[in-house]
């Protein structure tokens, strides 16, 4: 149990590393380096040379791999080369933000999910089903920045039930931004849902015909009762992991949702600081992602280990 | 119970809500973007390089505007008046003028903004602009001497510069105090930026009560806020403006302005470095079917290599156009009868610039000029490509004087052909001493005939700006923002 926990710790560790060195040396590779690249048309020598200077561009990279990840160790992510200001003021609050827009998607779309997910699974191929299916295929082919668009065009623009984009700052209270979130919220929980209760109801399918369900009707057990105390559970292990998979998948497509709605998180900092050629912010951001993903990866891994005793051991 | 708690949590908020919207009533409010355009490292230093034009347009005044025409007119300078030789300019000062926090305007906040400009630590772009500014001497508090190194006849159309804007003697980071129709009230580029109405500005209370500035850097969601009803004005881009065209809701404006695609040839490197090749390459190009198919027919005005602004007096109004038969024959006369191979550069660096050199490569092959098209990569394309190779490129809108000496004279730093002509360089210089308004024109529009025959830029049209209004918006003509007299500008119920 220990072995598989530490195992699982310790690949989420070297993943980490993995994604910092790819970060870090990707840019290594590219024409130029962080100064002309940020400075653009209008560089000059001078310009360079003191922005070199600044950025410690005259050391060798494997030393400046060194000292960006001891600062990174101590919580030091850089200074922003557009808004010369250190990075973890200007990545913290939008990691805020982003977390919110997460969570609202997650308290909305899971239950909804697991719900619908069953209810198709129940009755597979009948009317319920093909009309959840359906929706769910449909949700999982619309990009995003279609169905966020639609979502504008719709809510707000015709039916004027909702602010089309967010409008308030991103050191606003937290209830604020819940409720300006709703939109991109429902984009996101769109996709999310979809994917999460294609795999409920597949499980659902598979409980329904096991040995251990058929055993219970033959036995009379009411259909209630098979349905909370055999089926459910059992089904939903398996939609754990994809839970975990398809929340850190849906930071890509919040990059999209948090720019078409202007919602003002790390997905929409990723964007302005590629624009701007801020190379040492989108070092940090890339890099915050990947920490998000790896993080809600190993969260799911231990929550079915902490599920599912067969998972404990090791095979092999 | 539960229905209890909701009403409870949600009465303060909704009587708080319903506060602000019967406060909100009794104002008018503006409401706008803000594009983000310097990442956040906005600054209200009008002469900064990410200077936040926007917002300084509304808290700060020029000495000298430009009146419908684009001419000089008074702002906070009366009148201006010249030496003989154009090397010394008086300028009287509009007396009791006050900036927000209550201080007198004079001619020693004039002395301090325009002598802070070279300040090297600011690194202002403006330098280039207004560098040949020795000095100011205060004659008296209405009345201010600028002292130049060189004659200079037009100064008072580089005073005109959209960030030639004064500031309060002394006034440091993060400034904000200016003498304009608006105060700044709280100040976030990232998030909102409020401004409200100065009372007490010299031409009259402004109509509107405030302007609120949002950060939404992406122009898609620009445009759902407008469509939304959540901004009164926005700029417009052309695959936007049917969406808006139309629609009782909105007022749409096409402008005069200067921004331009060109391609630069490289005049320094052979065959190019002989101007009949130069000039046939640029007379074989059909420009205003360039202009319909780049920007829309009427987006914009048709230029003959004139890189300067659509609304300035001193553009050059020449004619040419497409001359396949006149480009074959001054290609044989410079020893290619066969036409010629010609290689161009562009990078997908902004929407347009691949494919203007895609129209060029089809309109000039009727010449026999066969254009190879060579995409270069985005990162480093203004270090590897731009002023060495024959290049696609860009520029924003300038007046005459500043963007025929920044980027055309022999020894200029952005001389992106590599164009050396002593005329050109006299005429300029004679310009710049020249006094009368009419005779300086036809010294400039000299230079540019110069540019059309003998030049290395193609520049074919000057796009016009575009913007989308809600249609409570008054106040607002079709000009540039820079002409827009903001405490004029109203929202009706």
């Amino acid at each position: 149990m220990i072995a598989v926990l530490l195992e699982r710790i310790g690949l989420a560790l070297v993943t980490l590393l993995i994604i910092a060195v790819t970060v870090f040396f990707a840019l290594e590779l590219m024409p130029g380096d962080a100064c002309t690249v940020h400075l653009g048309r209008g560089a000059t020598d001078t310009m360079l040379a003191a922005c070199r200077a600044r950025m410690g561009l005259d050391q060798p990279p494997l030393w400046r791999f060194a000292a960006w990840a001891g600062d990174i160790l101590h919580g030091d992510l850089g200074v922003s080369m557009q808004r010369e200001r250190p990075i973890v003021d200007i990545v913290g609050w939008r990691l805020r933000n982003t977390l919110i827009l997460a969570a609202v998607t997650a308290t909305i779309g899971i239950p909804l999910a697991l719900g619908l997910g069953v209810l198709a699974g129940l009755k597979p191929d009948g009317p319920l089903d093909m009309a959840i299916s359906g929706i769910a295929i449909f949700a999982m082919t619309v990009p995003e920045f279609i169905s966020g668009t639609l979502m504008i065009l719709v809510f707000s623009v015709i039916l004027g039930w909702a602010a089309g984009v967010v409008t308030i700052g991103y050191k606003a209270p937290a209830l604020d931004l819940v409720r300006a979130s709703m939109l991109p919220a429902a984009t996101l929980v769109f996709i999310l849902a979809a994917h999460i209760l294609r795999m409920v109801r597949a499980s659902v399918i598979e409980v329904m015909q096991s040995d251990f369900v058929q055993m219970a009707r033959l036995k009379g057990v009411p259909q209630r009762r098979i349905i909370w105390h055999h089926v459910v559970p059992n089904a939903l292990l398996p939609a754990i992991s994809v839970i975990g998979l398809t929340m850190a998948w849906l930071l890509g497509g919040v990059v999209i949702v948090e720019s078409v709605f202007n919602y003002p998180g790390l997905g929409r900092l990723a964007v302005d600081a590629v624009a701007d050629q801020d190379l040492p912010l989108v070092q940090a951001i890339a890099l915050l992602f990947g920490l998000i993903y790896v993080l809600t990866n190993l969260g799911a891994d231990l929550l079915a280990l902490a599920l599912n005793p067969r998972l404990r051991t090791r095979r092999g | 119970m539960i229905r209890q708690l909701t009403a409870r949590l949600l009465a303060p908020p909704l009587v708080i809500f319903m506060m602000v919207a019967g406060a909100a009533q009794a104002e008018t409010v503006m409401r706008r973007a803000n594009d983000l355009s310097f990442g956040g490292s906005e600054s209200l230093d009008p002469v900064s390089a990410n200077r936040f034009y926007e917002v300084n347009d509304l808290i700060y005044s020029r000495l000298i505007r430009q009146d419908d025409d684009g001419r000089p007119a008074p702002e906070l300078a009366q009148t201006w008046t010249a030496n003989d030789t154009a090397t010394e300019w008086t300028l009287t000062l509009q007396p009791g003028v006050t900036f927000h926090d209550g201080s007198a305007f004079d001619a020693a906040d004039v002395k301090f903004t325009l002598e802070r400009i070279k300040d090297p630590a600011l690194e202002s772009p403006v330098t280039d602009v207004l560098g040949m500014i020795e000095g100011v001497d205060v004659v008296d508090p209405l009345t201010a001497r600028i002292r130049l190194s060189t004659p200079h006849a037009g100064l008072p159309l580089l005073l005109m510069d959209y960030r030639v804007r004064m500031l309060p003697e002394g006034a440091a980071e993060p400034y904000g105090i200016g003498t304009g129709p608006f105060k700044l009230e709280s100040y976030d580029p990232e998030s909102t930026t409020i401004l409200t109405a100065n009372d007490t500005y010299w031409e009259g209370a402004p109509k509107l009560d405030r302007i609120e500035f949002t950060a939404i850097p992406d122009s898609e969601a620009r445009n759902q806020a407008m469509l939304g009803g959540q901004i009164d004005y926005n700029g417009l881009t052309r695959d936007q403006e049917p969406l808006y065209v139309g629609n009782p809701d909105f007022i749409v404006q096409s402008y005069p302005a200067g921004g331009w695609f060109g391609i630069a040839f490289q005049a320094n490197q052979p065959p190019l470095d002989d101007s009949r090749v130069r000039k046939a390459l640029r007379i074989a190009v059909d420009r205003s079917e360039m202009l319909a198919l780049m920007a829309g027919e009427g987006n914009g005005i048709v230029g003959c290599d004139t890189p300067v602004m659509a609304s300035d007096p001193f553009r050059a109004t020449l004619d040419c156009p497409q001359d396949i038969a006149g480009a074959k024959a001054l290609l044989a006369e410079a020893g290619f009868p066969d036409g010629i191979d010609i290689e161009v550069f562009t990078a997908d660096l902004e929407p347009g610039m691949v494919q203007y050199a895609e129209v060029y490569q089809q309109q000039v092959a009727k010449a026999g000029i066969r254009v190879k098209l060579t995409l270069a990569p985005s990162d480093g394309y203004w270090d590897d490509v731009w002023m060495q190779k024959n290049a696609v490129t860009s520029w924003g809108q300038r007046p005459a004087d500043q963007i025929l000496n920044e980027a055309y004279r022999t020894d200029a730093s952005w001389n992106e052909s590599h164009f050396a002509s002593a005329a050109y360089d006299a005429l300029l210089d004679q310009a710049r001493a020249t006094l009368d308004i009419d005779k300086a024109r036809d010294l400039y529009v000299q230079a540019q005939e110069i540019l059309f025959n003998e030049g290395g830029t193609l520049i074919a049209y000057q796009e016009n700006g575009r913007r989308v209004m809600s249609s409570r918006v008054t106040g607002i003509k079709p000009q540039d923002e820079d002409y827009i007299r903001w405490h004029l500008v109203g929202m009706t119920e």
